[in-house]
């Protein structure tokens, strides 16, 4: 947490109070309009730690609302009310009676675990087909709303829940929902798991769990949008199950949308501009008197209105009004990044263990008739550079996805240290010390640079301490030489420095094996040696081995201890660089039989 | 930029302006309606109101409830939505409203039946057709529709009249409106005739070859069967049993009182609904269908225009017995009210706890047209009481 988030959260408090405060005063219907606009935060707000931070949209968050509002309904009924309305409710319900906070209490855990559930099989999918399941929540949980009839009234009205929901319990909720919307994005969790929302296999293979960070603001959001369904049947009285379907789903989700989904400062905004203009419509489009004239009555302005301003918005920003930075980082840019605690001085090199191998045996990769590695076997070992080359296509970049846990394997096996790692997915092997670069730069594109770095760096939080993690940022950062830039949004660098921060992001990993899939592409010739310079650097610090794959010849050459030749899933060659530069079946795969003679003259010379 | 600090200079007058309504004489009356105007309430409360105009413009034209109230009326859309009711019903009474006219659906309207009572103020659902609202929505919420037990007990009778003794109920618990016909089935019972069975259906299943069949096979035969089952269920329904082959009675209610039914050819001939009312001619209901056709300029389609007007006659009623526009006072005189003369029926709230007595109007779909078959006011010791479940 930053000095600036904790500005920020006090922030939205600051404006929520001040307006809860004024609309207290005024009373009324105001008043009513600010209850129902705190509720709609709260859950506009619970859609967005999930949907937000995962980038995973989501329709099926009014079933938990429904699902809080039913049960906090019938744990407060009075019973002789339920003896009446519910006359077959089980013992258990019809004789609860709960007061306010415990039956909220019970309802958020009692929703949260439901969302555990249900959370498990969505957390397994990926983009549309989550958003399409969360639909299917949603269906579900209102079919069976109404169909169990003897809780629930089935779809008729459900009547007779105690009004408490006043403008201090709306605000105060309010609040919490912000505070912990903020804390959450800004935590290891929200920082993980909007890594994943930007590139999601890179996230895995920075050793993110991005289903495990999934189900956590599942769950999490479940709970904010539970206490949502509370206030809303608590403040009604009355609703029926029509009130927990399609029309709110859509309101809300216009109000995340029109806001901005990924930040907090998005939904508060979103929920603001929202009621704001649905209030003035409203009370335009009843008729009213412009200097003595009368205007007409036109009901349905309200929606229209709203209607254009979502056109608008998704025309001018589709990202929403507050895309990428909350309202602190877009006022107070200069407190960027500065820590809470003392800023770590002097940066330790992390203690790698020295000695290591990793090894691939007879790895066979086939995509259906394709076969795009043959048995191939290979092993690295801590303090070793090892080159793999061959031509386009010759199955290089799938090696590597192989072996860092990416792609599964057909048939083969491999080791770390000898013990058997296959099948063992991206994120566990980051935990195991192996990390990787990739060929087309895979940065979590709307994030800082310093918060690139910081997803490899907490890969092991909380057991290594946040503290402790930023030394390790701030070393691969000064490796890396990108300490100026660590404030700067990763995705507005030039080419030459993403890939350094792909290699800066990799290296806090602390890892054993570093893969770098063509390090050098795109660079000119004082770029690649300045980062032959790097590399070799690395290895004399830090110890780790390297795989490193490039077509540029002169780097893997000057770089590398030992080279690997792959050829259509073949290593056909293997061995000190200059044994392999000369060797006939390398200089045919590259060039063909009939300029292979040439080109072996020419390097021999 | 200037323009758009013209723009919202505009905005914020107008605004100003609508928050501080005009001042209002001693003598007028506030009549505030929050309904759904827009979203799915608006096929009954748009025409609900626009019947509700109608009348207050007579009555104003006329100078006011009895010749010293004129009428303000103060008319917001709730967008079908519950919140909203509930924020809408709120601004209307903060600008001191004698009556408030909710929504024609319940669950708005007991979140604004919950505001009324707190403020000791009169609500009036238009079209709200459950016996449950008016009884658990407090001594200051009334409808004004025949309730689902009453339209049930009108046909119950009528069926018994008719000679038919053994009935089948198709009902679906999804809704409080579509068990109507368990009402019938008291009610049937109670007159001596047996109800050969209850079956259920889901509001939209459309499928109903498994109900058919049992009613097919019944024995002995079923001479009538009863649903509140309406679109798309009641087309797919009656076309299925008569494609069965299955010649009993069929009795609906005021669900199917629209242009669907008549055009659904022989499948629906002879089918009989409740309903409530039916311009004959030379009927006030008549009377009122022309003057709605020229104010709008087109023929009214539904009944729920002509109860809008006789929900703002019940208030007249009310204000007239009370001689006072005090809120209070006339929810004690609305309570009391017998035999206000509607278009559509006379209507009693004495005795009643909110549901008003109306007389039930019984149609038979003939030769694709409307016949009237009977305006019976039920046997008031018949009528079920309003069940919860």
């Amino acid at each position: 947490m930053t000095a600036r988030t904790w500005i920020g959260t006090g922030g939205y408090v600051f404006f929520l109070v001040a307006a809860a405060v004024i609309a207290a005063s005024i009373g009324g219907s105001i008043e009513r309009t600010l209850i129902v606009f705190f509720i709609s935060l709260i859950a506009v707000l619970g859609m967005g730690v999930y949907s937000g931070n995962s980038g995973i949209l989501s329709f099926g968050h009014l079933a938990f609302m429904g699902i809080a509002a039913y049960l906090s309904g019938i744990l407060t009924m009075p019973v002789a009310m339920k003896k009446v309305t519910l006359a077959n409710a089980p013992d258990f319900l019809a004789n609860a009676h709960l007061n306010f906070f415990s039956a909220t209490v019970v309802t958020v855990i009692f929703v949260m675990l439901v969302a555990l559930v249900v959370g498990i099989v969505i957390s397994r999918l990926d983009g549309s087909s989550a958003t399409i399941a969360t639909l299917g929540l949603l269906v579900i949980v209102h079919g069976v709303i109404i169909g169990a009839r003897d809780i629930t009234r089935g779809s008729q009205s459900f009547f007779g829940v105690p009004r408490w929901t006043d403008i201090t319990v709306a605000a105060g909720c309010a609040v919490l929902a912000i505070v912990i919307a903020r804390l959450f994005k800004d935590s290891v969790f929200g920082l993980k798991l909007r890594a994943s929302r930007d590139d999601q296999l890179a996230a895995g293979a920075m050793g993110v769990n991005v289903r495990m960070q999934r189900l956590i603001s599942w769950v999490i959001s479940a709970g904010l949008v539970a206490i949502a369904g509370v206030l809303l049947g608590h403040f009604l009285g009355a609703f029926s199950v029509k009130k927990f379907y399609f029309v709110d789903t859509f309101a809300l989700l216009a109000m995340l949308i029109v806001g901005g989904m990924a930040t907090v400062s998005g939904a508060l905004a979103g929920a603001v501009l929202i009621t704001l203009v649905s209030e003035l419509l409203r009370r335009i489009e009843g008729g009213i008197d412009v200097f003595g004239f009368q205007t007409p009555t036109l009901f349905g302005t309200t929606q229209i209105g709203i209607g254009l301003i979502i056109l608008l918005v998704m025309y001018k920003k589709a990202g929403g009004l507050l895309d990428r930075l909350e309202w602190d980082e877009i006022l107070l840019p200069r407190l960027a990044g500065r820590q809470t605690g003392p800023a770590a001085s002097v940066v330790e090199a992390p203690v790698v263990a020295l000695e290591g191998t990793l090894e691939a045996r007879e790895i066979t990769k086939a995509f259906d008739g394709l076969v795009a590695l043959d048995k191939v076997s290979l092993s690295l070992k801590s303090g070793e550079i090892v080159g793999l080359i061959g031509p386009n296509g010759s199955g290089k970049t799938t090696l590597l996805n192989v072996l860092s846990g990416m792609l599964p394997e057909t048939s083969g096996k491999s080791f770390i240290d000898g013990a058997d790692v296959t099948g063992t997915p991206a994120y566990r092997l980051g935990g195991m010390g192996v990390s990787r670069t990739f060929q087309n730069i895979r940065l979590f594109s709307s994030m800082s640079v310093r918060q690139n770095v910081s997803v490899s760096a907490l890969d092991k939080w909380p057991l290594t301490k946040g503290r402790a993690a930023g030394a390790i940022v701030d070393l691969a950062l000064q490796t890396m030489k990108l300490t100026e830039v660590s404030e700067v949004q990763a995705s507005t660098l030039s080419y030459g420095d993403q890939r350094r921060v792909e290699v800066a992001r990799a290296l806090a990993l602390n890892p054993r094996f570093l893969f770098l899939d063509e390090p050098a592409a795109g660079m000119n010739r004082e770029e690649t040696d300045a980062l032959l310079e790097d590399l070799k650097g690395l290895r004399e610090r830090f110890g780790m081995g390297i795989l490193i794959v490039d077509h540029d010849l002169p780097l893997i050459m000057k770089l590398c201890d030992r080279v690997v030749v792959l050829n259509e899933g073949h290593v056909i060659a293997e061995g000190a660089p200059q044994s392999v530069q000369k060797d006939p079946q390398v200089i045919e795969a590259y060039l063909g039989k009939k300029g292979s003679r040439q080109v072996a003259e020419i390097l021999t010379e | 930029m200037f323009r758009k600090l013209k723009l919202t200079a505009c905005l914020t007058v107008g605004l100003a302006m609508a928050a501080f309504p005009t001042a209002v004489s001693a003598d007028e009356i506030i009549i505030g309606t929050a309904t759904g105007q827009t979203g799915g309430l608006a096929p009954y409360d748009g025409p609900a109101m626009q019947g509700f105009q109608i009348a207050v413009d007579e009555i104003n034209a006329a100078g006011g409830i009895g010749g010293k109230h004129k009428i303000k009326l103060i008319s917001k859309d709730t967008r079908s939505d519950a919140a909203q009711t509930s924020i809408v019903a709120q601004e209307l009474i903060d600008s001191g409203i004698s009556v408030l006219v909710t929504p024609s659906d319940a669950d708005p309207s007991f979140a604004a039946a919950a505001l009324a009572t707190d403020a000791k103020i009169p609500a009036f659902s238009p079209a709200a057709s459950s016996p449950t609202l008016p009884m658990m929505g407090g001594d200051y919420m009334f409808a004004n529709f025949p309730g689902d037990n009453v339209q049930a007990t009108v046909s119950a009778e009528w069926a018994h009249k008719q000679g038919l003794k053994n009935a089948y109920v198709l009902y679906s618990p999804d809704t409080q409106y579509t068990t109507l016909p368990l009402y019938f089935s008291d009610v049937f019972k109670k007159l001596g005739n047996t109800v050969a069975g209850e079956g259920t259906y889901t509001i939209g299943q459309q499928d109903f070859s498994a109900e058919v069949t049992k009613i097919k096979a019944m024995n002995p035969p079923v001479d009538v069967v009863m649903t509140a089952a309406y679109e798309p269920d009641f087309p797919a329904f009656i076309r299925q049993l008569r494609a069965a082959g299955v010649t009993a009675q069929v009795i609906g209610s005021d669900g199917i009182d629209s242009p669907t039914t008549f055009s659904l050819g022989e499948a629906a001939e002879g089918v009989v609904f409740s309903t409530a009312g039916h311009a004959t001619s030379g009927s006030a209901l008549e009377g009122f269908n022309k003057k709605f056709a020229a104010k709008y300029g087109k023929e009214t389609d539904t009944i729920f225009s002509a109860i809008g007007y006789d929900l703002m006659k019940v208030i007249e009623a009310g204000v007239l017995a009370a001689d006072s526009i005090e809120p209070q006072a006339i929810r004690d005189a609305v309570a009391n009210l017998e035999n206000v003369e509607g278009v559509t029926s006379m209507i009693t709230y004495k005795g009643t706890t909110g549901m008003p007595v109306r007389q039930v109007t019984l149609i038979r779909v003939k030769d694709g047209g409307r016949e009237l078959v009977a305006q019976p006011s039920p046997t008031a010791d018949l009528v079920p009481a309003p069940r919860m479940q």
